[in-house]
């Protein structure tokens, strides 16, 4: 299901689509939140530059020439807070101030600071336990070379967080709804785009072995799938030249052969004579038989079936038994017509079921021994079956009989083997089954004789489904 | 009787004479549509006997053309086209019956029998079956030179039988002429008169057999010698 869905054009072309469109967003939103990031910590940094600067423009010399910070009370309120430090040293490292003290404690330990402000981080530090960023910077000053630290808890970045904030839900959600928004149109005109391929193929997919001179419409496709369709137009024109070729030669040939056919089986009814015209008649009888099988096969596979058709299997099981009967009844067989009232309407073909079912009729009658019958049994749900008086069909043979010039061993039916397969292609044309069965039913109403343990009967039936 | 056979096959035209004219028919044998329009205009036939493929035309156009002149002559048509398809339109075209090459002289013999001897055909009314003879006029039954006298429904029975002689006629059929709509049929109404036929038929020494074909109908065949 998910493999014939990927197959499609439109899924690909989707697929194709969206996997750089969803890159694209990706890396867009990435670079913007980079950036926000980026321009966030610098300006950070100029603050703790700047407020560094601040700090030593406090710091001064008292008159023992020892620096001092007096920072003015506003700042020094400030810096109470536990998100702020500070710690000043001078040249010697000595901590001049630093609020809180155990800030200057640390910074003590460190070397002076160069006038490249040096960047750090503190973890869990203080009585709040929290994360310090900040710089350490060397300042000269009226009071000498100062070495200043400078560090913020990283929760009160606040300018950064409100930045993101601001970034990332005021402006960076609208793109991937753009991207989303053009990705359905994209789609949308894909689609749309398709449509006349998908009209072309409604269409072929209407051709049938009766509509062969249906062509795909060309115009209105795309350039890239005009080629395809006039290629298939073309394949399409042979295909009917095909047909058309093979239904003239299977009528002239049916014509040819039939003719001086026709001259000899006239001409020795004409005759009389001896039992050696007898044999004759009957030899030309079989050949007439040989060559009109030969050319209902040839017709099977050359013309495609039209099984569209509503039909009546009772009605042709009537027409065929009433056309076959007399025949049967010269041959001192007797055929019955198991049906019941009303109609056992398919879609199919009726002359080929007809031409099916007179086939397994005569197979049926050819194999029972004489005074016995053949019951052609229509069944309600959509089947036929030909019961014979025969000796039945071994398992072994039962996929073999529908071979085209099958014969069994042993039974001189006279017949060329053909009729079988026409009932097999006949049904599969129609998708319908064929089965054989061997069935032990004693039937009373059969006088011939027939030698215990040989009640194997044949039953061909021929099961017409899903219509 | 004459018959028109238009067969553009010499040699089937002549063993198509030869038949015939042993089966006791006047035929006249032509070899294109032409001279078949040409022969209808001189000369009466009471059948034609129409091979499809002609040199100067359809056997079909032919028949069409006749039929829409209001010519009502019965006509057979013999085809070396097996496709059903053609056949259907053989007979749609106006066809009285059709014959596929190769075919029985036999088979051929008894259907232009048959198509004469519609109502209005030129072999009268005299139906035969083996001893049987069966005047359509006077309703006599003959079996050989004795007269059967057979009930109404019986006699109706047998004259089906008759007329479609070797072939099976559905029950079905045989109800529809035997009974009108509004009559109260029995369901074995009909297997009661053919036995009662029957009967009377093998008790008189007919050279005729009704056979019963179950589940559709029954034939009549003439005894075989």
């Amino acid at each position: 299901m998910i493999r014939t869905r990927f197959r499609s054009l439109q899924m690909r072309l989707a697929v194709r689509l969206a996997i750089p469109y969803i890159i694209a967003m990706v890396i867009g939103v990435g670079i913007l939140v980079y950036q926000a990031y980026d321009t966030a910590g610098s300006l950070n940094d100029r603050d703790l530059n700047l407020r560094a600067i601040d700090i030593a423009r406090y710091v001064s010399s008292d008159p023992d020439g020892k620096a001092q910070l007096n920072l003015p009370a506003k700042l020094a309120a400030a810096y109470q807070s536990s998100a702020d430090m500070f710690a000043v040293r001078d040249a010697r490292g000595q901590i001049i101030a630093a609020a809180p003290p155990s800030f200057g404690t640390l910074v003590a330990t460190w070397p002076p600071a160069t006038d490249d402000a040096s960047y750090f981080r503190l973890k869990n530090f203080g009585s709040e336990s929290e994360d310090y960023y900040g710089l350490s910077i060397g300042l000269e000053n009226s009071a000498g070379p100062l070495s200043i630290s400078v560090a913020q808890a990283a929760g009160a970045n606040a300018l950064v967080s409100a930045l993101l904030r601001e970034f990332v839900f005021d402006v960076a959600w609208v793109i991937p709804l753009l991207v989303l928004v053009t990705l359905v149109i994209g789609v949308l005109a894909i689609r749309s785009g398709l449509r006349p391929i998908r009209d072309a193929s409604e269409m072929a997919a209407g051709i049938g072995p009766n509509t062969t001179s249906v062509r795909l419409p060309d115009d209105n496709l795309p350039s890239e799938i005009t080629p395809l369709v006039s290629a298939v137009n073309r394949a399409l024109d042979r295909l009917e030249q095909g047909f058309a070729l093979q239904r003239k030669f299977t009528a002239n040939a049916a014509h040819e052969l039939r003719t001086p056919l026709a001259i000899i089986t006239g001409a020795l009814d004409v005759m009389e004579g001896n039992d050696d015209l007898a044999k004759l008649k009957s030899d030309v009888s079989r050949m007439n038989r040989l060559v009109d099988q030969l050319l209902r096969v040839a017709r099977l596979d050359s013309v495609a079936m039209d099984v569209s058709e509503e039909v009546d299997l009772n009605e042709i099981a009537a027409n065929t038994v009433a056309a076959m009967a007399p025949w049967a009844l010269a041959l001192e067989r007797a055929i019955v017509l198991d049906h019941f009232d009303g109609q056992v309407v398919i879609t199919g073909n009726g002359h080929a079921i007809e031409d099916a079912l007179r086939n397994l009729i005569e197979n049926g009658i050819l194999h029972s021994p004489p005074r016995s019958e053949v019951t052609v049994r229509v069944s309600p749900e959509q089947s036929i079956s030909v019961v014979d008086a025969g000796p039945g069909i071994s398992p072994a043979d039962r996929e073999l009989i529908f071979e085209r010039f099958w014969r069994g061993k042993g039974v001189a039916s006279g017949g060329a083997g053909l009729g079988l397969s026409i009932v097999k292609e006949i049904m599969n044309a129609h998708r319908g089954i064929i089965s054989v069965k061997g069935k032990s039913e004693r039937r009373s109403h059969i006088h011939a004789p027939i030698p215990q343990g040989r009640w194997a009967r044949i039953i061909n039936a021929i099961h017409i489904g899903g219509l | 009787v004459r018959l028109l056979v238009v067969e553009d096959e010499v040699r089937i035209a002549e063993v198509l004479r030869t038949s015939l004219g042993k089966a006791g028919f006047a035929v006249d044998s032509v070899a294109s549509c032409g001279d078949a329009q040409a022969a209808l205009e001189v000369g009466a036939y009471d059948a034609m006997i129409l091979d499809l493929g002609l040199p100067d035309g359809d056997g079909l156009a032919l028949l069409a053309r006749l039929r829409s002149r209001g010519d009502q002559t019965p006509i057979l048509i013999l085809t070396a086209r097996d496709a059903i398809e053609d056949r259907v339109s053989g007979l749609d075209a106006g066809a009285d019956d059709y014959l596929v090459k190769p075919f029985a002289m036999t088979e051929l013999i008894a259907r232009t029998k048959a198509l004469l001897r519609r109502p209005g055909g030129a072999l009268g009314t005299t139906l035969k079956a083996g001893n049987v003879s069966f005047d359509t006029i006077g309703r006599d039954v003959m079996i050989g030179s004795v007269s059967l006298p057979l009930p109404r429904r019986e006699s109706a029975i047998l004259e089906h039988l008759m007329r479609r002689l070797g072939r099976v006629v559905p029950k079905l059929v045989l109800e529809e002429k035997l009974y009108g709509i509004d009559d109260e049929l029995e369901s074995n109404a009909i297997p009661v008169h053919i036995h009662h036929l029957r009967r009377k038929l093998v008790d008189a020494g007919a050279a005729a057999e009704i056979h019963t074909v179950r589940g559709l109908g029954y034939l009549l065949t003439e005894t075989k010698a």
